[in-house]
């Protein structure tokens, strides 16, 4: 069934921030063409469009991509909250990986300032949601019990977003590009307890793609990536019989499929972009892909383990908390940010001699289910 | 908080929030138990999810928990006025739901006792501390 290989031929990114004056279609086409071009390819060449968006109105991805001539072929919208874009990006591979297309567009979409002044609405049809309960409260939910049982710091998580704020200085398409200390995030404004304002991402607007192929098919084959392994599911039920915080099985489980699929373990990995959504979001989620034990993460990303310059960094780019995160976007910008690292193209935020990278997304909004989908994929520089 | 009721408020029918109600003077939680697992949830859906089971049992649970985890939200969000306190409440012999919480605006430490005492003036299931 498996053909000798799939790849990313080609990403693409718009910058990342409140733009709310550009709109949808210019966002996707600066994101699609520097995809296209970095893949050496014209529209006419994408035989099908995966694309994620979760608060786009009806018919987005194609109103998107219509005008940079990407037209009569199979556009398919998939919805899959935090992780629309990589599920898009997952689908995507899948269909080269099985035959069913040759060069396929992922692509990823998000106007988020067109529908929300700050934080997104709980979803008024979830039993949780219909209670009030924003995001943020979801995290400081987790971010309670990690203090509770295993004594995570408000400072330990303070240091994730300081590390990802630092990282982001070097990456011009993020939205923050400014450091903040660990007094300067736990003494920003109370959102969800123990979660600060600086621990918690901004909203954005911001488009990002990807060219996905088979592996040495495009022009410059020396330019791909190859992946490895791509893995989606949704959670277990998350209820009464478990002790784990929200979230962290379903990045466990979908690392562990990811991880066999591509024949590595965690140690291979040279680098890492993750959902740090929320700063206890990424300290759960270096746990969950192995990087260190459970009850570990707080002093995990103290040790500097994480950051450029240690051993495996996570989230050179800055991550959600530098990006901002529009929700459908997301997941791909992270692909991108993979794909320069594991080229060389990173410049001041590149990390020396990385060849494996990993990608991870998880998305919720869902009450009783450990998340609505996680997306794990493993990258290799080719050659 | 302000304003616990302690009579049902009206319910509309896809009112998605788990449901309380009084029986003999005490708030439970209403739900079902898998007739063959003994899996306990705040629905009452046709087949158990745990063992396909199509013999789930209509139930009450409560009104004792334990505090799985709790948050203060302090941004508004539509309909109501922050701060508010919420937590995930493992009631005893049933499932976990969230509810909110009468009290000062402090998280629950987990582990802390709680007691199902009535509804928020939005309708919500609403918990008190009753123990340590
Ligand atoms: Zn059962």
């Amino acid at each position: 069934m498996t053909g000798a290989g799939t790849a990313i031929w080609g990403v693409g990114t718009s910058a990342f921030g409140k733009q709310t004056s550009l709109g949808g279609p210019r966002l996707a086409w600066q994101a699609t063409v520097e995809a296209l071009d970095d893949a050496g390819l014209q529209a006419s060449d994408i035989d099908a469009v995966y694309a994620g968006t979760v608060f786009g109105d009806p018919g987005t991805v194609t109103r998107c991509l219509q005008q940079i001539g990407i037209v009569e072929v199979p556009v398919i919208t998939i919805e899959n909250a935090c992780a629309s874009g990589t599920s898009a990006f997952h689908e995507a591979r899948e269909s080269v990986e099985i035959g069913r297309y040759e060069r396929v567009l992922a692509f990823g979409i998000e106007t988020m300032t067109a529908h929300f002044d700050g934080a997104i609405s709980p979803i008024a049809s979830d039993p949780d949601g219909a209670q009030g309960y924003a995001m943020p409260s979801i995290y400081g939910m987790s971010a309670t019990r990690y203090k509770y049982e295993f004594g995570v710091t408000d400072e330990q998580m303070a240091e994730v977003a300081v590390k990802n704020r630092r990282h982001a200085m070097g990456n011009p398409r993020a939205q923050h590009h400014k450091t903040v200390t660990v007094e300067q995030v736990l003494g920003s404004r109370m959102v969800a307890d123990p979660i600060t304002l600086f621990q918690c991402c901004s909203i954005a607007d911001a488009a990002a793609a990807a060219v996905i192929g088979p592996l040495g098919g495009s022009r410059d084959p020396r330019g791909e990536v190859t992946i490895r392994s791509s893995a989606l599911r949704s959670g277990r039920l998350w209820d009464h019989t478990t002790d784990k915080v929200w979230g962290w099985d379903i990045v466990a489980d979908t690392a562990a499929q990811a991880y066999e699929a591509a024949g590595v373990s965690v140690e291979d990995i040279n680098v890492f972009e993750v959902h740090d959504a929320f700063t206890i979001g990424e300290i759960i989620t270096t746990e969950a892909l192995g990087i260190c034990e459970l009850g570990e993460g707080g002093r995990l990303v103290e040790s500097g383990h994480t950051s450029l310059g240690g051993l495996q960094p996570v989230n050179p780019s800055g991550g959600l908390l530098s990006r901002g995160h529009p929700l459908g976007a997301t997941g791909l910008a992270q692909i991108a940010e993979i794909a320069w690292q594991l080229r060389g193209m990173a410049a001041d935020r590149q990390v020396p001699g990385a060849r494996l990278g990993a990608v991870e997304t998880m998305g919720g909004g869902t009450a009783g289910i450990d998340g609505n989908a996680c997306v794990v994929t493993v990258l290799e520089q080719v050659g | 908080m302000p304003s616990l009721i302690t009579t049902p408020p009206e319910r509309a029918g896809a009112d998605p929030r788990p449901e309380l109600a009084i029986h003999e003077g005490r708030v439970l939680l209403t739900g079902s138990r898998c007739g063959d697992c003994g899996y306990p949830q705040a629905v009452n859906p046709p087949r158990c999810p745990i063992c396909g089971s199509h013999g789930m049992v209509p139930a009450t649970f409560g009104p004792k928990g334990t505090v799985f985890s709790s948050t203060v939200l302090r941004i508004p969000v539509p309909d109501r006025t922050p701060p508010f306190t919420l937590a995930y409440v493992d009631v005893d012999e049933g499932p976990r739901i969230l509810a909110h919480v009468d009290g000062p605006d402090e998280a629950l430490v987990p582990g802390s006792e709680v007691v199902l005492s009535g509804w928020s003036e939005h309708g919500d299931p609403v918990v008190r501390r009753s123990g340590p």
